[in-house]
């Protein structure tokens, strides 16, 4: 027992250290051979687009920032692995708007679009109490802590976050531009293990450029919160604002956002700037929502549409913003700017919808600097080599040309064809800028996806004329040739039968009637020589029935209708019982064996003139008393065979009567085998064994069947 | 509530207020997920009338909060519906009281598409009538759908003819725009501001908000989960109506208000 124990154990042993082994010497491979999975310290790409996945937001990526431009409630962007654990991520962060907040995710699992819709951790900047605040999400939010940040968190100020996992340990620091650094750290003890990380802005735009990640570990912790250990993580249970004291810092940013919005009184209406003096200037404030940013602003109210000189700096403005702006009056020829203008937001997401104008209206200049809706045919397109696409359109009498700037190669516009019934949204305008005087107006689009087609350029333009022409051509040509083709062949086959047929009537018709001939000049002799002529006449009677035989017997073969509705074994039969009946009885059988197959016509015409002719030799010289007709249908071939028990003859070259030269003639012209067994007493058979050609259709069965066979074969061999 | 019941939670909704194609496409989700109940808070009434009558086809219990659909409860719907008509005569009965019973005030924030606040403005209105016939509605203004649009609104009322005692805003946005344009005119302790919904809580304790009529959340939440659970086991589905509260200076710090607005229901422990 004991032997056997050790020898077992050992061989256990062994097992359990060779499964260890392959373990760790896959866990390494994986590790290898898995990069994403690993973190190394890398500044993160923001433009590969590819690598990030988002949850809501309008995320737009420039000059090394990357924009959230939604004020939705969590908006995410997800990169890195779901394996990552110990790690910590750093970001410069940016408000774009009050009373939300922007930071990072670490340990992300499972996001969805949807407020707090995911697993994770958060930490970010809250304007709305100057918080630096920290919590996780469960599909509903936690927060775990919030700390002042001084001097205050600004919305269009940088900050500089940085966010740190390790183990159970969570530690996130903000530094100001010019203030201290706050750092806040929290210990779940139940923590999320692993996870990505992402961007996330809550009920505000916001901005994050140089993103790094790198791994972390202890020392990484004590570097931000010092010996100490973090502060279990427990929900905080007031909403902030709750507390009783201090709570004057809850109302600066409040009253931030309030003058951020206060508009000013003496605004006037758009249209209303055609009524200022030219001469003087003016200096004006105008309320409307944002039509276009690029390649110039454009805003509108109720009233009208104005250009505005936005080169002073303001606040990143989207399609949508309510805007006032103030600065001086430009009057112009057809259209009015507003020069040197100062621009605040007010409100966000009032988009104004186009007006659908025809070309000939937007061309009196009714529609200056407003957002309209053209329809036109394209009728060229290129790119001025400094990114923008240029379309020139053309509807009825008027021409006008669309911009699209700043979209780089855009698959939705390299994809116009001209000539194409296009619908275009953007910004009508007089401006000589645009138009360079050659059109009445053009169109500035907002993107790409402002383009719709209606309907593809018309099939009839002169390329696809010159095809049809072409291809009539080469039809025409092709019918011509394949005419006189066939038509050659029509009068080959005309020759052919011809021949035959010759080659029949010397074979049969003209023997008999130069043995009738022979006959009829003996008969001749004979009255002259008073020779009694009644054995002569009666030969000769038998020669003409004969003869007549024979040509019932050719017409019917030159029947192919009765072939092809009885078939060829049943058309033979047919023949001998017929002939059978003027005659003697004998006893007619027929056989078929194998698959019966169509043949083509020459072969079953062929077999029908030797079967013919060897059934009327048996019938009529043989003196048998059974005939047997059969058909063997091989794979390629097929064999008549006609076998009677009459008195048989001896097979010599003098043999060759009974038409035997005729039968073995027209077997070769069928590439047919052709046999005659006989002897004295021992009855007559012939056989005439003839390939079928294969069709196309027939080819291809074969094909199948022989591939089919292989994989059964295989299949077999393989035991499936 | 449902962890005591033994029920998991999914909890989602849409980013936008105003995004109910995303709302519909949750509840979805939510179904195909295999929940055994649906509570939803509709943003909007109409929309959500055919996605709640697929789930409730489907067998799937569902409460919907705040607003009624127009289909009736059933044995496997309940409604848990804000009280608007207690709001809308807590509002009145608070003008009243702070203008002791004579005055001019403004309405703002009316949304005529939105039954419940429909209900509010006539409940106020008639409760002021009748038992403040002295205070005078001078101004009324159809609401908007953001807080700097309903400042803007404010602005022009405040800097219009019209003498105002008080303002009462109908709905979160107009509480908060007109508290905006209020402090922008310095008008706070001249104009008093009674609002509904409205959560910033510093200017109710600073008093440039005089009053916010809040609704109990907490217990449309314990109640709506009441009714998921006595439908799951097979009870039928009912209406039930909780009433708002008036949310002042005062009583910020009371016990009631504590648990109306703290967070320790979502707490894991």
């Amino acid at each position: 027992m004991t032997p056997a124990l050790t020898t077992r154990t050992r061989s256990a042993a062994l097992l359990a250290a060779a499964i260890l082994g392959v373990m760790v010497i896959a866990a390494i491979s994986y590790e290898a051979f898995v990069p994403q999975r690993q973190i190394r310290h890398a500044m993160i790409s923001l433009d590969k687009q590819d690598s990030w996945q988002a949850f809501g937001g309008t995320w737009r990526f420039a000059d090394g920032v990357m924009t959230n431009n939604s004020d939705e409630r969590g908006a995410k962007l997800m990169t890195g692995s779901v394996d990552w654990s110990n790690y910590s991520v750093e970001a410069d962060v940016f408000l774009l708007g009050q009373y939300g907040d922007a930071g990072l995710i670490i340990r992300g699992n499972d996001e969805e679009t949807g407020v707090d819709a995911y697993h994770g951790y958060m930490a970010g900047l809250r304007d709305l109490d100057n918080t630096l605040m920290m919590g996780r999400a469960d599909y509903g939010w936690r927060e775990y802590a919030a700390k002042t940040i001084s001097p205050r968190v600004d919305a269009e100020q940088w900050y500089h976050l940085k966010f740190l996992a390790f183990e159970c340990d969570f530690a996130v620091s903000a530094t100001a531009q010019k203030g201290e650094t706050t750092t806040i750290a929290i210990r779940d003890p139940g923590c999320i293990k692993s996870g990505r990380f992402g961007l996330k802005s809550y009920n505000t735009g916001a901005q994050w450029r140089n993103v790094e990640v790198r791994p972390a570990t202890q020392s990484d912790l004590e570097a931000m919160i010092g010996k100490q250990q973090p502060q279990l993580a427990v929900p905080t249970r007031l909403p902030s604002g709750m507390e009783a004291a201090p709570y004057d810092r809850f109302l600066e940013p409040i009253e931030r956002d309030l003058r951020a919005h206060r508009s000013a009184v003496n605004t006037q209406a758009i249209s209303s700037l055609r009524l200022l003096s030219p001469e003087v200037p003016s200096s004006v404030t105008v309320q409307g929502v944002v039509t276009l940013t690029s390649p110039m602003l454009y805003i509108q109210d109720s009233t009208g549409g104005l250009a505005i000189d936005s080169s002073r700096p303001h606040a990143p403005l989207q399609i949508g913003d309510e805007v006032e702006a103030s600065g001086d009056a430009d009057l112009r020829d057809f259209s009015s700017e507003l020069r040197n203008a100062d621009i605040h937001v007010l409100w966000s997401h009032t988009p104004v919808s186009p007006v659908a104008v025809a070309a000939s209206q937007a061309a009196t200049g009714s529609f200056d600097a407003q957002y309209v809706e053209v329809q036109g045919r394209l009728e060229e397109k290129h790119d001025d080599g400094h990114g923008t696409e240029i379309l020139t359109l053309e509807d009825e009498s008027q021409s006008f040309i669309a911009l699209v700037t700043g979209l780089g190669r855009s698959p939705h516009l390299e994809a116009l064809k001209e000539k194409s019934k296009l619908r275009l949204r953007g910004i009508c305008t007089v401006d000589s800028r645009y138009t360079h005087d050659l059109t009445a107006f053009a169109l500035l689009l907002p993107s790409a996806g402002d383009i719709e087609v209606l309907e593809g350029p018309p099939w009839w333009n002169s390329a696809h004329i010159l095809e049809v022409a072409g291809g009539v051509l080469l039809l025409a040509l092709a019918s011509v040739t394949g005419f006189y083709f066939v038509e050659r062949l029509r009068m080959q086959s005309v020759l052919d039968e011809r021949q035959r047929l010759a080659h029949e009537m010397h074979d049969t018709l003209a023997q008999s009637f130069a043995g009738l001939g022979f006959q009829l000049a003996a008969i001749r002799e004979d009255v002259r020589d008073g020779i009694d002529i009644m054995p002569q006449l009666e030969q000769a009677q038998e020669m003409v029935r004969n003869s007549h035989e024979e040509a019932r017997r050719s017409i019917s073969a030159l029947r192919p209708e009765l072939l092809e509705s009885a078939g060829l074994l049943s058309t033979l039969e047919m023949c001998a019982r017929r002939i059978v009946s003027q005659s003697t009885s004998v006893e007619v059988k027929t056989a078929s064996e194998g698959t019966v197959q169509s043949l083509p016509l020459g072969v079953s015409d062929t077999l029908l003139r030797i079967g013919y002719e060897a059934i009327t030799n048996a019938i009529r010289h043989a003196r048998c008393s059974r005939l047997t007709i059969s058909l063997l249908y091989g794979s390629a071939t097929v064999e008549l065979i006609v076998e009677d028990d009459g008195v048989g003859f001896v097979i010599s070259s003098d043999s060759a009567g009974f038409g035997i030269r005729g039968m073995h003639k027209r077997a070769d012209n069928i590439s047919a085998q052709f046999r005659i067994d006989s002897a004295p007493g021992r009855g007559t058979s012939v056989h005439v064994l003839a390939p079928i050609p294969p069709s196309l259709a027939r080819a291809i069965a074969r094909r199948w069947l022989v591939q089919l066979k292989v994989r059964k074969a295989q299949n077999e061999f393989t035991g499936i | 509530m449902a962890r005591t019941i033994g029920l998991d939670l999914y909890w989602n909704g849409p980013m936008r207020d105003d995004d109910t194609h995303t709302q519909i496409s949750l509840i979805e989700k939510s179904v195909d997920r295999g929940v055994v109940g649906v509570i939803v808070s509709p943003i909007q009434t109409l929309p959500l009338r055919t996605p709640i009558r697929k789930v409730l086809d489907q067998g799937i219990p569902v409460v919907v909060i705040d607003t009624e659909l127009g289909i009736p409860p059933g044995p496997k719907l309940s409604y848990v519906l804000n009280d608007e008509n207690i709001g809308g005569r807590i509002a009145a009965r608070r003008v009243g009281l702070i203008l002791q019973g004579k005055g001019s005030i403004a309405i703002v924030g009316i949304r005529p598409e939105l039954k419940s606040n429909t209900l509010r403005e006539r409940s106020f209105e008639s409760t002021l009538s009748s038992e403040f016939p002295g205070i005078h509605v001078a101004v009324r203004r159809l609401g908007l759908s953001s807080v700097p649009q309903e400042q803007h609104n404010a602005e022009g009322l405040l800097t219009g003819s019209q003498s105002l005692d008080a303002i009462v805003a109908l709905s979160l946005a107009a509480t908060r725009g007109t508290y905006y344009a209020l402090a922008e005119f310095a008008k706070v302790q001249t104009i008093k501001l009674v609002g509904f919904d409205q959560d910033l809580l510093p200017p109710i304790r600073d008093g440039g908000i005089d009053s916010v009529v809040v609704q109990n959340t907490f217990e449309i939440g314990r109640t709506a989960m009441n009714l998921m659970n006595r439908e799951i086991q097979g009870g039928s589905g009912s209406e039930a109506s909780v009433a708002p509260v008036l949310l002042t200076r005062d009583n910020l710090d009371s016990a009631e208000m504590r648990q109306i607005e703290n967070m320790s229901w979502w707490s894991s422990e």
